[in-house]
């Protein structure tokens, strides 16, 4: 028999835990309020379709809005870091540092300045997705290989071309994993902010049904922001290798032997 | 040994020198202070000339030609390229080769020779037309659409030639640019460099550690002292044009070769 493509088993995978998902609870293995089969959490999402969409979009908004904050400012302040040897002496480790502090702690404290409104949401979640978009444009920006300067300024480069044409696209790659990991804690921000004091978003959802024991709406809303996290981080991973063509078979090459041999063409010179 | 025969055919110096470094010394700030790097070098290398710097390890001589591309700045002494003072980096004079990874992995070949162009905003099709006469001059036609890695070792070091020279600047600096390479590779690479520059008539300056590769490509060999970095001897390469791989295994080539290496073992 032929060995099926990665890709077949990923979807035979999910396939077997969707119908797990199905068989474990109807076949009584687990109780329907632990775990409520597929079926009938699908259902429960359609019967109350009008409401997760009106929570969907809350929660959309209030994403939308934090990642302008974690991005915009993560590469604005990571850019100044990276760029200002005396910012970045300054600022850099007390950023490390607090990048390791659980900043959920904090949220209590937006409640109370900024409400239970989107605002406090938008305002965390923001902090906390603003870190390692704000680390990673300051190590991209930092760590520019040299040389690349050195020959733009013989070329006759000024300051701002050095920052517009050699800057800026090298430390694109980088830039973009920070923006792929800050843009997906910005989504958890979001959410975990929604599940502890809120009136609206799919967090909200989680929890008022939770707390009336309503499993099949829980799983519904735990399953829209699974595929809504799913489908953000396939789109950042699509936006990075488009981008990233270069980048990546660079790094390949230096891991490998001289690149020599590899352009086979017999025309080809040294 | 027909080669010997020819051996008192060299180019002739033009009237004008292309470079001329005068008095130059730098000195650096250091942990335990200063700390003097260069001393007093004066040299002159006249238009269309191949001349090549060795010495030990940090010597200077690459810091000297960066002070020659207006990279760096001389504590003392001044530079003239093509009869001006050189403090900044001027494409238009000078055009430098560094040793690897100084294309823009971002940029296809073609827009890497471009880059210096498209740095003072020359139109389109000038940049491109340039661009692509230049490709042609390194051997590289049908290459243009590649990106840095895609291309060989050896192929990246070509375009890295095109574009130090695609602003037609009377002086090409170089630094090393083989030394990465692997030694067929570079054998191929200093060929290909004096067709080159027998076809441009650019005056060359060309730092290295091979002694082969300097005796190879050399009409004179510049030989500096280790830290303060001196020009102790100058050794005229009086090889015939155009130069071929079997020079190497003769007697002449072995001599001035060990002559070098004499100079810098005791220099």
């Amino acid at each position: 028999m032929r060995r099926p493509s990665p890709t077949a088993v990923r979807w035979m995978i999910l396939l077997a835990v969707l119908a797990v998902w199905e068989i474990l609870p109807r076949g009584g293995f687990i109780a329907e309020l632990l775990l409520p089969p597929l079926s009938k959490t699908l259902m429960a999402l359609f019967h109350e379709r009008a409401q997760y969409a009106m929570a969907m979009v809350v929660t959309l908004y209030e994403v939308g809005f934090a990642m302008l904050i974690a991005c915009g400012g993560g590469i604005i302040v990571g850019a100044l870091i990276g760029g200002l040897a005396l910012l970045r002496k300054l600022l850099l480790p007390v950023f490390s540092s607090l990048y390791a502090v659980p900043i959920v702690i904090l949220y209590p404290i937006f409640t109370a300045w900024f409400g239970i409104g989107s605002e406090s949401k938008i305002l965390f979640a923001g902090v906390y997705g603003f870190f390692p978009v704000m680390l990673s444009t300051a190590a991209g920006i930092r760590t520019i290989e040299e040389q690349l300067l050195v020959a733009a300024r013989s070329m006759g480069a000024t300051v701002p071309q050095q920052i517009t044409r050699v800057i800026i696209p090298a430390a694109i790659p980088t830039v973009l994993t920070g923006l792929r990991l800050g843009g997906a804690l910005t989504i958890i921000g979001v959410v975990v902010s929604e599940m502890l004091t809120s009136a609206a978003g799919i967090g909200y959802l989680v929890t008022s049904y939770r707390t009336v024991l309503d499993s099949p709406h829980v799983f519904a809303a735990v399953l829209m922001i699974l595929v809504f996290s799913v489908l953000f981080d396939a789109f950042a991973r699509f936006v990075e290798r488009k981008t990233l063509i270069w980048q990546t078979a660079g790094r390949r090459e230096r891991t490998t032997a001289r690149p020599d041999t590899r352009i086979a063409s017999a025309a080809a010179p040294a | 040994m027909q080669h010997v025969a020819r051996v008192s055919i060299v180019r002739e110096e033009t009237a004008a020198p292309a470079i001329e470094v005068a008095g130059v010394s730098h000195v650096y700030a250091g942990r335990e202070g200063a700390v003097p790097a260069l001393d007093d070098i004066s040299l002159s290398v006249g238009a269309g000339r191949f001349t090549v710097i060795v010495g030990p390890s940090g010597c200077g001589k690459t810091s000297l030609l960066m002070m020659m591309a207006g990279l760096r700045h001389q504590s003392s002494g001044i530079i003239n390229i093509a009869g001006q003072p050189i403090t900044d980096p001027d494409p238009r004079r000078v055009g430098v080769v560094f040793q690897e990874a100084s294309l823009y992995p971002w940029l296809t070949a073609l827009d890497n020779i471009e880059f210096p162009l498209a740095l003072r905003h020359a139109p389109r099709e000038e940049r491109r037309r340039r661009a692509e006469e230049m490709l042609t001059l390194v051997g590289l036609q049908g290459f243009g659409s590649r990106y840095p890695h895609e291309l060989s070792g050896g192929m990246k070091q070509r375009v890295s030639i095109a574009r130090g020279l695609v602003q037609d600047p009377p002086v090409l600096l170089m630094d090393e640019p083989f030394a990465a390479l692997d030694e067929q590779t570079r054998m191929t690479m200093g060929h290909e460099l004096l067709r080159i520059w027998e076809k441009t008539n650019k005056t060359v300056v060309f730092v290295t550690h091979s002694l082969t590769e300097a005796v190879y490509l050399a009409d004179e060999v510049l030989v500096m002292s280790a830290r303060p970095g001196k020009i102790i001897d100058r050794i005229p390469i009086t090889l015939a044009r155009p130069r071929t791989y079997e020079m190497m295994a003769t007697d002449v080539f072995g001599r001035l070769r060990d002559r070098i290496w004499q100079q810098i073992r005791t220099g």
